[in-house]
């Protein structure tokens, strides 16, 4: 079987069980709203309408909301060591990385669709390009999980992991924050050449913390 | 023979401890029994075969993935019995009505679309044994596996050890009861003091 294959497998399964219990994807969502709404009206609402603001308090959301995300999917593998079972398998680990990177991409993007449309509506954006944006929150959506997932995964068997993970992700994802922040702010804002390049440095980043994770996983995972 | 699996100057240290020192052993097609006190090393063993446990010093070696019962279930609570086995049987590219089989054969037909967290902690340990029937094991490593079963489940298990025995499957069942088994066996291996002896 292909590793594709079996990433796709791991991200079907992993997704059944946040249908099942979606406590993970409510929590993400529940946050995200909150955390967008607060935001906006501890800036006031006319500084929350600028591009960059409003870009900003979007992307913080959804990174928190990844890191809620990603932490409750690996407590549902280790209640029962379920972890354990891909773990064992011919090419399990690398399957689990990808896997869970793709159904946190999947979650993350509905979150995003929510919070997304909250914003432009609680916000009364104007979106000048909405292309552009929509290509900004695509990329955005498919460059964090790769360093949320490799993160959770590296203290998973760590007692202090709710702390530790946000602890190591949130320093490595500050250029995915600014690269997002700055693509979606430019796409608002009507400047085609800026979103663009910032999407494509969102690009380098899903490639890069992808095969990073791919490389360093099955040798971490115990 | 060619053994299914083996372990060679394995050393597994875990908390700054050596749990096991310089293990050799040799799993092949058959019962093997792996007896010891408890906290002696008998989960560390089967965990070191199945390529759970990292050697600090050794090498694993294995015909193909072993599949490790133990006192938890390795499958995903959120699903069902069906959707778990699914899963694996998918990964290894078998057909889908092995799991149905499976299932039928460890009576959980009726519970195969309940989520495991809605199962008894019996049930549950025995939809994680029908993972080795869906799924063709070859090497089947069981850590007490009569533990939570009640007096049916425990005999289907008895039958399918021997079962998978007669298949000429490895199957490695670690406990410290159930002398009858040791009849059974082509090792049965004593775990003392991180080591492994023929006993």
């Amino acid at each position: 079987m292909s590793a594709l294959r079996r990433a796709l497998l791991v991200a079907r399964r992993d997704l059944a069980a946040e249908r099942r219990q979606p406590d993970g994807l409510v929590a993400a969502l529940t946050f995200t709203v909150t955390l967008i709404f607060v935001e906006s009206l501890a800036v006031g609402p006319g500084e929350a309408r600028r591009p960059a603001i409003a870009a900003a308090l979007f992307w913080i959301a959804l990174l928190f909301a990844a890191i809620l995300g990603a932490t409750r999917s690996f407590e549902r593998e280790l209640e029962d060591d379920a972890i354990d079972a891909i773990v064992a398998l011919e090419g399990g680990r690398d399957a689990l990385f990808a896997g869970k990177a793709l159904a946190l991409a999947a979650s993350l993007a509905v979150v995003a669709l929510v919070g997304g449309l909250l914003s432009l509506v609680l916000l009364d954006l104007d979106v000048a390009l909405p292309l552009h944006l929509a290509l900004a929150l695509a990329l955005g959506v498919v460059a964090l999980p790769p360093v949320v997932v490799l993160d959770t995964l590296l203290a998973l068997r760590l007692r202090a992991r709710a702390l530790l993970v946000p602890i190591l992700a949130l320093p490595v994802l500050v250029p995915q924050l600014i690269a997002a922040t700055q693509g979606t702010a430019a796409a608002l804002a009507g400047d085609a050449g800026a979103s663009l390049g910032w999407s494509g440095l969102l690009v380098a980043f899903a490639l890069v913390y992808g095969v990073l994770g791919l490389t360093i996983v099955p040798a971490a995972i115990e | 023979m060619e053994p299914s699996a083996a372990l060679r100057a394995a050393t597994v240290v875990l908390d700054d401890r050596a749990i096991l020192r310089g293990v050799d052993l040799d799993i092949v097609p058959g019962l093997t029994v792996v007896r010891g006190a408890n906290g002696a090393g008998k989960t560390t063993l089967l965990r070191a075969l199945a390529g759970l446990a990292p050697l600090a010093r050794g090498t694993r070696t294995a015909s193909e993935s072993p599949i490790l019962v133990s006192h938890r279930t390795a499958l995903l609570r959120a699903l069902t019995p069906r959707e778990n086995l699914a899963f694996f049987v998918a990964w290894r590219a078998l057909p889908p009505a092995r799991v149905d089989g499976a299932l039928a054969r460890w009576g959980l037909a009726s519970l195969a679309d309940r989520p495991l967290e809605r199962l008894s902690a019996g049930q549950r340990r025995r939809a994680a044994l029908a993972r080795l029937d869906a799924e063709d094991a070859g090497i089947a490593l069981l850590d007490e596996p009569f533990s939570e079963l009640d007096d049916a489940a425990a005999t289907l298990v008895r039958s399918a050890i021997e079962r998978w025995t007669l298949e000429r499957r490895a199957v490695v069942v670690a406990t410290h009861g159930h002398p009858e088994l040791d009849a059974h066996a082509v090792l049965v291996v004593r775990v003392a003091g991180g080591s492994v002896r023929p006993g």
